[in-house]
Parts: structure tokens; C-alpha cells; sequence
């Protein structure tokens, strides 16, 4: 009965904050039914037949939304929680919505559910899952998660505490996420790129390796247009395109193929639907600008937003678009202190700025544009190429002007909610909360 | 002129972002035209007197920081370290490398980590984590920085700290007190990192480096530093 009451209050919440479109509604509702019903995710996740656990500090959000687009291309029912939101106050707030009032999940084939370091710990156990993907391990927020190896050593607690008969999938050019997989005695499965390795911040080519089952060859990068791999399953060897530049893209993409396999969907399917993928917020999102009125310009403005939130995802990112930067184009760099970015700035001066400092035009922005200002500067960037505008609607009208290239957004995680906004008033981009 | 850096341990104590030091140290050398190099000394290596002009030592995670305190006894670098200093070599170090360079660390359960008594202070883990942004007053003027430790280091009677805490936890959160200087060498808890906010200090870390190595008074050339006052300053009225 109390479960009833607390899933009536859940829904009765997430109506209104739509109402009144405070936010999301990604986290209120399972925050106020969890004060009324503490097991409310047992209860309501046991109902799920099939369960799917991705953690680690990058490509979470990608793996998970590439993953529920081969799911739902073979007509399941898929249940993912929204981005951001993987407390258990999320988890819970995204089953209340698919449960119906007497707390019965009935449609529901797959639930997918992105957990970050820490969240991993706490409701692992409680999803009871089938399958748990563990991407890699890079610093990120000490403040939150602390150091690499203490997220290590609670993983590996928390993997003991599962069924035996939980199957894990592991990065295996990842030092940290192979030690999982060898300590871990239940079926167990490494995915990786041949030839790479993952040394501290960066991906770097390498040549000894691990014996992987689910490998990447031949990588062709194309640009920013994307790049394509050769990925053998069961004997069968296929050529993958992803419209998405960048190495670290293919570990996201190989690790929801393989778990994609392990659910007996369609391999040919699961690759073909991969050629069209839309990134996640922010993960390279492409937008196109039409000027408005007052801009006396014809071509459209077109630019790239990126996600950087740690030293490792930076400086992958960096890597990605610092070949293909050319003079004409802008980078807006926006760099917020809030709980959600991470209090401290620190991170910045782990990760290579140096790579882009053949930009000529950077507009630092957010709470410590200063910060980022000072870091470009010690990157090597020459100061009349710097400027700062901490106000993240000025530091855009900054970047587009004399704009005859493309903008380059790279943003934490407050800042891009805020930017998105901005784009969204320009005329470009949907709220974030519309579409998962 | 030129000058090296000596990262200690930088391959394994370089959490927080605390390279960025090494990366302002060399900028800001090279800026005035002063050739730098920067040596890592990690694990089992040596070190020898006048091979390094300043030394760098930044924080780590707990389990590189066990090895590193038995590496700091058994390769006697702790020994060569100590003299050096007393010689008038500058030293930076910061969180995990300011508490081996203490007398000791207590960890709450285990035995404790021995250091290598460069300063006369003492350090025990807490249960309570000390993180924010940190401001303090010092004879460099003031220093602003990020800390993030559960460790509480205590200064014995002789101990001079290097500041005084205004906003913030400092050394142990308790008696206002951040870091300890003695001779040339600062240990604090400022990530940040410290240097590119504090240019003040890095310049004095280099100027010191200088006199020691080349034995006359130096005088730096005079560095626009703008951009680092404002990133200072913003700190202040966000946090101060």
C-alpha cells in the first residue's frame, strides 16, 4: 500500500514540474516516493527481465543511447534514465514513470542504466542486473568520487556482493578495467582497438595487448565526418561507420555492440542503425545557425559542442578537433565551478590545452573564465588571441562575431545546460529534458 | 642561464592538477630566457647534490604514496633532499609530498608512514575531508588555492607556517594555520594548481633557484602578469 502512496506522490510530482516546467523532473519525484517507500527500486526494478548496468567515468551517456537505439530497432521496450541523472533519486524517478498506479511494470523488455563511479556502489545491487558494462577509469571530480584506486577497490566489493551468473564487460586496453575482469569469476568479456592502450589521460598507440573478444581494426578517421573500424562477431567481420570522430568513440560503440550480441539482437541491424547515430548531449553535437535579422550575413554559422568535464575526456576531445581547427574558426571554452562540474578547477592543468593552440580566436567563459585564460596562456596561446567574457550569453554574441568559420563549444556541465538555452532562444537546439 | 626542475615523483604523485606548477615554473623561466629542463626522479632513481635547482613535489593517491615514502627512505633521496634544502635550494610541495616531508603520517588504521623530517610538522588522517577553495595570507602576500585532504598536519613548536588561513581549512582546520616554510621550502595544501594564480611565488621559487645555483643576487625581468591577477582575484570575490 505504502508503495502504491509513494508512486502516486512520484507521478503526481513529475506532473507538476512539467506543469510548471521546473527543470526535468529527472530527480524530485524518486527523491520525495523514496522518503515514502525506501525499497521503492527493488520493488519496481524486479519486475524489469532484463537489465543492463554501464558504468565508468567516460562515454557512459553515448554507450547507453547507441545501445537503446539497437534495442529499439528491434521493437523492445526500453527504459533508460535520463543523463545526469543516476542517483537513486534519478533511478527511482525514471521506473515511477514507467510503472502504472497499482506499481507494476508491465511493458518494459530492457532497462539501461547508466550509474557514474560512485552511484555504481550504492544501487548496483538493488537493479539486479544481468549485465554490467565498465567503460574505464580516469580521474574525475576527486572531490565526489575520489582517487582512481579507491573506485577500484569499491567496484570490485560491489561486483562480489552480485550473482555469480552476472556477466561483465570490460575495457581491456584499460589497466584498471582489466584487473576486473581478471579478479572476476563469473563470464566476463574485454572489448578494445588493436594497438591501443589507454595511458593515463590519453589513448595512445601501443603494441602489446590483451587477447580481446570483442576487437577493433583498421581504424580509418575521417575527419570530423567520423571514422570506421573492422569488428569481427562470431567469425564474421564487418566494417563499422560512426558518424562521430574520435578513438574514444569506438570503445562506446564496441561495448554496446557486444552487449547488443549478448541480447541476441541483430549484428547487421545494430551496425547498420550505427551509420545514422545522433550523439548525446553534448558529445559532439553539430548545430547549424541561421542568422537572425540583424546580422547581415548569408551563410549559415555551423559549429560542433563538446562535453569536457575531466582531464582524460578533454583531452581526447582536444585530440579529436585540433586537427581539423583551421584559422577562421572560433572556440568558445566555458568552464563553471558549480556541485555539478566539480568545485575545483584543478583538472584544467591536467589536460593538454597545448594541442590547441593553433586556434586563433578563443572566448573563455563561465564562473572561472579567468582560470581558463590563464591556462591557454601558459598553454602557449598568444594573448591577443585570448578573450574573456564570463557571462556565458555575451562570451556566444563574442564567439559568432566575425565569424567565418565554424564554432567550436566546449563546455562542463552547468555551463552547456546554460548554453544550450541560448542556442535553443537562437533558434537551434531542442531543451534539454525534450529528447534522451 | 638555466635551471632544473626536480619532479619528484612526478609520474605517480600528480593528482589535482598539480603539474600545472611544473608547467608555470618552466613558462616563466623560459618567458625571461632562462633554459629548463625538468627531471623526473621517480621510483628507485638517485639523486645527487646540484643535480637539481628547485624541487617540485605534488600530491598522489594513498597507495603510490606508501611506496613513495619507503622509496624516499631506501634510495636515500630523502637524505640528499634534506641537504639540499639546507644548502638553500627551493622546494614546493603540496598535499601527499608536504606530508612525507613531514615527521610522519598516521593513517587511521596501519602503521605509520615515517618521512623524511624536512619540516618539523606531523600528520593523522580524519575521518572528515577538508575540500574548497582556500585563501591565505603569507609573506608572499596572499595565496589563493584548492584544497582537498583528510589529513590533519599539526606544526611542532618550531615549525613557522607559511600563512595564515582566512578562508578555508589550512593545515588541519583547527588552528588557522596553512602549510610550513623552512629555509626555501614551502609545503602547503594548495591545488589549483598553486603557481599560475600566485605568480609572485613561483618567481620567487625561481629567483631563489637562481641565487643558490649561480651564487650572486638575481634579478628577474619584470613579466606582465595580468591575466594571472585577475584569475587571483576572481577567486577572492567568488570565495574571500
Amino acid at each position: 500500500m505504502r508503495l502504491v502512496l509513494a508512486i502516486l506522490v512520484g507521478k503526481l510530482i513529475a506532473f507538476l514540474t512539467k506543469l510548471f516546467k521546473i527543470g526535468g523532473g529527472s530527480a524530485a519525484p524518486g527523491l520525495y516516493a523514496l522518503k515514502i517507500y525506501p525499497n521503492l527500486v527493488e520493488k519496481l526494478a524486479a519486475q524489469i527481465p532484463q537489465t543492463v548496468i554501464i558504468t565508468g567515468t567516460n562515454g557512459k551517456t553515448t554507450t547507453s543511447k547507441m545501445l537503446s537505439s539497437f534495442a529499439k530497432n528491434a521493437n523492445l521496450n526500453v527504459l533508460r534514465n535520463p543523463t545526469g541523472s543516476n542517483l537513486e533519486r534519478g533511478v527511482a524517478s525514471a521506473l515511477i514513470s514507467h510503472s502504472n498506479f497499482l506499481a507494476e511494470i508491465k511493458n518494459i523488455d530492457l532497462a539501461i542504466w547508466e550509474l557514474d563511479e560512485a552511484a555504481f556502489n550504492n544501487i548496483a545491487i538493488k537493479l539486479d542486473p544481468q549485465i554490467i558494462v565498465f567503460l574505464n577509469i580516469f580521474r574525475d571530480q576527486l572531490d565526489r568520487y575520489g582517487e582512481i584506486d579507491s573506485v577500484l577497490k569499491n567496484w570490485s566489493k560491489t561486483l562480489e556482493s552480485l550473482p555469480k551468473s552476472t556477466i561483465i564487460f570490460t575495457n581491456g586496453d584499460d589497466q584498471n578495467t582489466l584487473k576486473l575482469s581478471k579478479n572476476f569469476t563469473g563470464l566476463s568479456f574485454k572489448f578494445g582497438v588493436k594497438d591501443y592502450k589507454i595511458v593515463g589521460e590519453a589513448i595512445k598507440k601501443q603494441f602489446e595487448q590483451e587477447n580481446l573478444d570483442f576487437e577493433a581494426k583498421n581504424i580509418k578517421q575521417q575527419g570530423l565526418n567520423g571514422l570506421s573500424f573492422d569488428l569481427s562477431i562470431n567469425h564474421q567481420t564487418s566494417t563499422i561507420h560512426l558518424p562521430v570522430p574520435g578513438i574514444y568513440h569506438i570503445y562506446d560503440a564496441l561495448a554496446a555492440l557486444a552487449v547488443g550480441y549478448q541480447l541476441n539482437l541483430n549484428v547487421s541491424e545494430m551496425i547498420k542503425s550505427l551509420k545514422t547515430y545522433q550523439p548525446a548531449f553534448g558529445r559532439f553535437e553539430k548545430f547549424s545557425l541561421t542568422p537572425q535579422g540583424w546580422e547581415a550575413k548569408s551563410q549559415n554559422m555551423e559549429g560542433y559542442i563538446f562535453l569536457i568535464k575531466n582531464p582524460a575526456g578533454a583531452t581526447q576531445v582536444f585530440q579529436t578537433i585540433a586537427k581539423e581547427i583551421k584559422s577562421n574558426d572560433h572556440l568558445l571554452l566555458a568552464l563553471n565551478d558549480n556541485l555539478a562540474d566539480g568545485t575545483d578547477v584543478s583538472w584544467i592543468w591536467d589536460s593538454q590545452f597545448e594541442l590547441l593552440t593553433n586556434t586563433t580566436t578563443f572566448v573563455c567563459s563561465g564562473t572561472r573564465a579567468r582560470d581558463l585564460a590563464v591556462r591557454l596562456k601558459y598553454a602557449g596561446v598568444a594573448l591577443d588571441n585570448i578573450k574573456i567574457e564570463a557571462d556565458l550569453k555575451h562570451a556566444f554574441k563574442l564567439a559568432k562575431k566575425d565569424l567565418a568559420g565554424r564554432l567550436f563549444i566546449l563546455s562542463t556541465y552547468t555551463a552547456m545546460l546554460e548554453l544550450q538555452k541560448i542556442l535553443a532562444n537562437s533558434g537551434v537546439k531542442k531543451n534539454y529534458w525534450e529528447g534522451v | 642561464m638555466n635551471l632544473t626542475v626536480g619532479y619528484l615523483y612526478g609520474d605517480c604523485m600528480n593528482i589535482y592538477g598539480d603539474t600545472g606548477n611544473i608547467i608555470c615554473l618552466t613558462k616563466r623561466a623560459q618567458w625571461r630566457g632562462i633554459e629548463v629542463k625538468v627531471k623526473n626522479l621517480s621510483i628507485g632513481d638517485k639523486l645527487k647534490s646540484k643535480e637539481v635547482d628547485v624541487f617540485f613535489f605534488g600530491g598522489g593517491q594513498d597507495l603510490a604514496q606508501n611506496e613513495v615514502a619507503l622509496d624516499l627512505q631506501t634510495t636515500s633521496k630523502g637524505k640528499v633532499i634534506k641537504a639540499e634544502v639546507e644548502r638553500g635550494v627551493p622546494l614546493l610541495s603540496i598535499c601527499g609530498g608536504y606530508q612525507l616531508l613531514g615527521y610522519y603520517y598516521q593513517p587511521q588504521n596501519g602503521p605509520k608512514l615515517p618521512g623524511i623530517e624536512l619540516f618539523p610538522v606531523f600528520t593523522q588522517a580524519s575521518s572528515e575531508r577538508m575540500i574548497g577553495n582556500i585563501i591565505i595570507n603569507s609573506q608572499f602576500g596572499e595565496l589563493v588555492g584548492f584544497e582537498n585532504h583528510s589529513g590533519k598536519t599539526f606544526l611542532k613548536k618550531q615549525a613557522t607556517p607559511l600563512g595564515k588561513v582566512v578562508k578555508g581549512f589550512g593545515n588541519n582546520g583547527e588552528d588557522k594555520t596553512e602549510g610550513c616554510i623552512y629555509k626555501n621550502a614551502i609545503g602547503c595544501y594548495m591545488h589549483g594548481s598553486l603557481l599560475p594564480k600566485n605568480p609572485a611565488l613561483a618567481d620567487w621559487l625561481i629567483q631563489r633557484a637562481l641565487e643558490v645555483k649561480y651564487q650572486k643576487p638575481i634579478e628577474l625581468n619584470y613579466l606582465n602578469d595580468s591575466l594571472e591577477k585577475q584569475a587571483h582575484e576572481s577567486v577572492v570575490s567568488r570565495f574571500g
